[in-house]
């Protein structure tokens, strides 16, 4: 966050160079390798091709260069640190910080729908396969077609909404049957 | 009842989970900026319209938003969570006030448009943190949400055909 702020108020290079040594010993450290790195670059060259445009046809070409540079430079230090924090930061960390402000519930949906995950991605492949041998266009050459697009939202994503209503019904149903929310206040099996 | 129950509160965090994987397949093969409006706003307005209680978007986004920081998802760190809100909270107050959206073409596709605009707030408060010349703000802004305005659009169309659907097979 510090160095999110210190990016936005950074204002001359000598600064800059600063903040993007730090932000590269924060990935050296959390050994983050070349693929990270690599998927960064290509977002902040995408964005600084826009924003250098953009300063070119305001500013003319020196002078339109340096300063869209310099401002597309920032705005990446802007961004990098939050990526570094959610690339570093465990996941269940993120989950437990959100169900110690969250109320039990939430937590409990929050946990459940991570954990459903795996089982969704199978119903879907499941329900995929099946449209597909049915003759539904939804294969990937299919879909670069746009004519083809309401064929994955009624075959592909109608059936699963569906499914994922009853999957809802079944889980509520299992929680229930084990007086899920009947006290206010949050447990959990003895031993878990 | 105005109490979301546990069954609608698990259906809007597998919306969620859908506008995540749909975020992570899209992202795998497309390279255009604002694509991935589409499927969050048919989530978004499908979470909306199978739970008609309000916050039903809100809180799907806000466990997308929670969901793809603890995933890794996107740039922008804790800003993602705005990215995620922001959009749903729009279509949380104009279900509240056009309660008949879900059957009209049109509406949805106004409501759709006005939420994938937030876009612009995002991207405009970003610029103007970093001080960028006002005018270029304007223009970068509206460069990042046109492709988003139009990609909410084209999602938001298929929604009062699948709430119909939804409801003629006795879901909802």
């Amino acid at each position: 966050m510090a160095l999110s702020f210190l990016a936005f108020g950074s204002r001359t290079t000598t600064g800059l160079l600063w903040l993007t040594v730090i932000n590269l010993a924060l990935l050296l450290v959390f050994r983050y390798g070349f693929i990270f790195l690599r998927r960064e670059i290509k977002v902040f060259l995408w964005q600084t091709a826009i924003i250098v445009s953009l300063y070119m046809l305001r500013f003319g070409w020196i002078d339109g260069f340096k300063q869209g540079a310099m401002i597309s430079w920032q705005l990446s230090l802007a961004y990098m640190p939050g990526v570094i924090f959610i690339k570093t930061t465990p996941q269940p960390r993120i989950v437990e910080t959100f169900s110690a402000v969250a109320p039990y519930r939430a937590a409990f949906v929050m946990a459940t729908c991570f954990k459903f995950i795996p089982l969704i991605l199978t119903e879907i492949r499941n329900i995929y396969e099946g449209q597909v041998f049915r003759g539904a266009k939804i294969l990937r050459r299919d879909l670069l077609n746009p004519c083809n697009w309401p064929d994955l939202v009624f075959c592909l994503a109608l059936p699963v909404i569906i499914r994922s209503m009853n999957l809802a019904g079944e889980i509520t149903l299992a929680a229930k049957a084990r007086n899920f929310g009947f006290k206010k206040k949050r447990t959990c099996w003895p031993g878990i | 009842m105005n109490r979301i129950s546990l069954k609608e509160s698990l259906f809007l965090g597998f919306c969620a989970v859908f506008i995540l994987l749909s975020r992570a397949a899209l992202r795998l093969h497309l390279g255009i900026s604002g694509h991935v409006m589409f499927s969050m706003m048919f989530f978004l307005l499908i979470a909306r319209g199978c739970v008609p209680r309000f916050f039903a978007a809100t809180i799907t986004g806000l466990f997308a938003g929670v969901a793809a920081m603890a995933l890794g998802m996107g740039k922008g760190g804790p800003l993602l969570l705005i990215k995620f809100v922001l959009p749903a909270l729009v279509v949380d107050i104009c279900a509240m006030t056009l309660p008949f959206m879900f059957q009209s073409y049109l509406l949805c596709a106004f409501v759709a448009a006005t939420a994938a605009s937030t876009k612009f707030i995002d991207t405009y408060v970003m610029d103007r943190l970093v001080s960028m010349n006002p005018d270029i703000i304007l223009q970068h802004a509206f460069l990042e949400a046109a492709p988003a305005v139009f990609f909410g659009v084209a999602g938001s169309l298929f929604v009062p055909p699948v709430i119909r659907r939804l409801k003629s097979y006795g879901v909802i």
